[in-house]
């Protein structure tokens, strides 16, 4: 299998010069290609953090990350907004769609800010809708869709350019249940049909049952990490 | 770049009461600053008008020496010659000659220095329309010998009414002192006051006969056919007349070129005091929708916005806020401006005194400056881009990261 995400001896230290706080405690992370993995563990455990290491969101104090062999901690912030543009997308708790553009500009404007042309952006961007559904409701405005919809525009947005892997911070936490299941239906069927690889950190049972791999964190380490069977599918 | 400027567009559309409270403080702004300029120019404009058509003429001619010490022997040489010239002069529309004194005018309530002004009633009125600014009286009858136009303000301040005899002290060629007795018959108002007060109008042949210079003449003031041929009139009669000191109204009112262009300079200034306010409203709204959208912004660093394209979005954003009150306040400035070109604006009868000491009228009527307007437009623009300037540094400090926790 081909790794995508190597992250090696990793920490996050708060509050250094006192009292120093693990937010990430030497952790060792393997990812790869085609994973439909859940970081789980209790509010505080470093799931977030650890996903925007990963992500490239925040730096680590200690150890290195590599994402398809390239090493991200030392590179400079314009860098890693370039490098998480062509190779990383984005889920978010709170959805997080730009609220002035439609749903549609929403998943095009990652590809207009990678130079994309406009036939690709097109296709593309109705290849996405009918991915996730909502090929009626490209045009709406965000406030026009229920949070469930939203969400599976953000799932198209992250999709748009066709990243190495998506990073889902609690994508269902806001979610009622025939939405989250939806959504988790949605991701579910990308992974296995076009071996997407997803991430999430999570405290639903129904993203963890649904997970190929569960890496329970707790205190900033990794204090299990299994393969399941998904269950359901 | 299309997505950029689309979605600034749609964020300042986001708080419309906001964003329409400094659209329409910039057209205030804009309105008020334009209509600055067009009244400094209309009141310019009127200015150099009455100075060239009333008071100096486009240009002068004098004997070198005679503006040294005002010396009445200093008289125009080769008269005959001179006038030849200008009336050949295909520059020169009209001229009056005249004959000057400094002298002393004296009354039984007293006494003051003024300049005595011999001249030729027809060619005066044609040329500084002296006949238009009588107010009470007429300009000579002709009939009687020795009569004098006074200025308004001169009559008041030393009683004299029409029909009162003043007499007139100044010294002849041979710096013998004379005296003359004349009779007011007429009382002249121009628009400048402090003028009006230091000059009297005798006829040339009665001053000229006092002086003791039959046919002399100091000064002659030069009408040209426009203001824009006067760099080569003048250079055209410098080079045919050796013997005469020629002066444009510049060079004779210097005070008069000094106010147009610290005008010119005011009126940029207030424009940019105008703008500096302005930026602080700007700097406001922009900053609070910098500060609501943290977590938009956030976002969009995350996934990939960078650094260049976030600036251009606030710029944008400032540039659209700025520039939808601009056209608002230009249509406004020059509607107001020609309405006040056509019918004028008072000042009313108060402020009377104080314009014409400066020289102006109490009617303004004003000229829309529209070689200024590119200026204007791209001191809003710097506006609209200083006033960028913070809150996009604000937004560029953001960490995606911390941004997003908002």
């Amino acid at each position: 299998m081909e790794t995508i995400i190597d992250a090696h001896n990793i920490s996050k230290i708060y509050n250094k010069e006192s009292i120093p706080v693990y937010a990430i405690n030497q952790v060792h992370l393997h990812i790869e290609k085609g994973e439909f993995t859940a970081l789980v563990g209790p509010s505080g455990s470093g799931k977030t953090t650890l996903l925007n290491l990963i992500g490239g969101l925040d730096r680590a104090d200690e150890g290195s990350i590599s994402i398809n062999g390239e090493e991200i901690t030392q590179m400079s912030s314009g860098d890693l907004i370039d490098f998480r543009l062509k190779n990383i997308g984005f889920v978010f708790q709170s959805y997080n769609l730009i609220p002035v553009l439609t749903a549609k500009e929403n998943v095009e404007f990652i590809m207009q800010l990678q130079g994309i042309n406009e036939k690709d952006r097109i296709e593309r961007v109705k290849l996405l809708f009918k991915q996730i559904g909502l090929e009626d409701k490209m045009d709406y405005r965000p406030s026009q869709l229920s949070g469930g919809q939203q969400q599976r525009v953000a799932v198209a947005r992250a999709l748009a350019s066709r990243p190495q892997f998506v990073l889902a911070d609690e994508p269902t936490a806001n979610l009622d249940s025939a939405s989250a299941n939806n959504l988790l239906d949605i991701m579910w069927k990308l992974n296995q049909e076009e071996h997407i690889t997803f991430i999430f950190s999570t405290h639903d049972q129904r993203v963890i049952d649904r997970a190929k791999r569960v890496i329970t964190l707790v205190d900033g380490r990794i204090v299990s990490d299994t393969n399941q069977v998904p269950i359901n599918h | 770049m299309l997505v950029i400027i689309s979605m600034a567009w749609r964020n300042i559309w986001r708080n419309k009461a906001r964003s329409f409270v400094i659209m329409f403080s910039v057209a205030l702004g804009i309105f008020a600053g334009l209509m600055v300029m067009a009244l400094y120019k209309g009141m310019m404009r009127d200015r150099i008008k009455a100075l060239i058509y009333q008071e100096t003429g486009h240009l002068q001619l004098h004997n070198p020496s005679f503006k040294n010490d005002y010396e009445v022997k200093f008289t125009i040489d080769n008269l005959a010659n001179v006038n030849n010239l200008l009336t050949q002069n295909r520059h020169v529309k009209k001229f009056t000659l005249r004959s000057i004194a400094q002298g002393m005018l004296a009354t039984t309530n007293g006494s003051a220095g003024l300049q005595i002004n011999g001249i030729d009633p027809a060619s005066e009125n044609n040329c500084s329309e002296l006949n238009k600014k009588i107010i009470i009286g007429q300009v000579f009858s002709n009939q009687k010998k020795y009569e004098i136009i006074i200025g308004q303000k001169l009559s008041k301040k030393m009683k004299i009414s029409l029909g009162d005899k003043v007499v007139l002290t100044f010294t002849d060629h041979t710096d013998e002192i004379v005296s003359g007795a004349f009779r007011v018959v007429g009382i002249m108002q121009t628009s400048n006051s402090a003028w009006e007060e230091r000059n009297v109008y005798v006829q040339r042949n009665e001053l000229n006969e006092l002086l003791g210079l039959p046919n002399g003449a100091h000064e002659i003031a030069v009408i040209l056919n426009s203001n824009e041929e006067l760099p080569v009139a003048m250079m055209d009669l410098k080079s045919k007349m050796k013997s005469v000191l020629l002066e444009d109204w510049k060079k004779l009112s210097p005070e008069t070129e000094l106010m147009v262009d610290t005008v010119d300079i005011t009126s940029y200034i207030i424009m940019v005091i105008i703008l500096i306010a302005l930026a602080f409203g700007i700097i406001n709204t922009m900053l609070m929708s910098i500060l609501e959208r943290t977590r938009e912004i956030g976002m969009m660093m995350a996934l990939g916005m960078n650094k260049l394209k976030l600036f251009v979005l606030v710029l944008m954003e400032t540039t659209f806020l700025t520039l939808s009150g601009l056209p608002l306040g230009i249509i406004a400035a020059i509607s107001l401006s020609n309405y006040i070109a056509e019918n004028g604006f008072s000042f009313g009868a108060n402020s009377e005194e104080m314009m014409r000491k400066y020289g102006f009228g109490t009617t303004i009527y004003t000229d829309f400056a529209y070689e200024k307007l590119a200026m204007t437009i791209l001191f809003v623009v710097t506006t609209a881009f200083i006033s960028c300037l913070y809150p996009a540094i604000r937004a560029l400090k953001l960490n995606p990261m911390e941004a997003l926790r908002k």
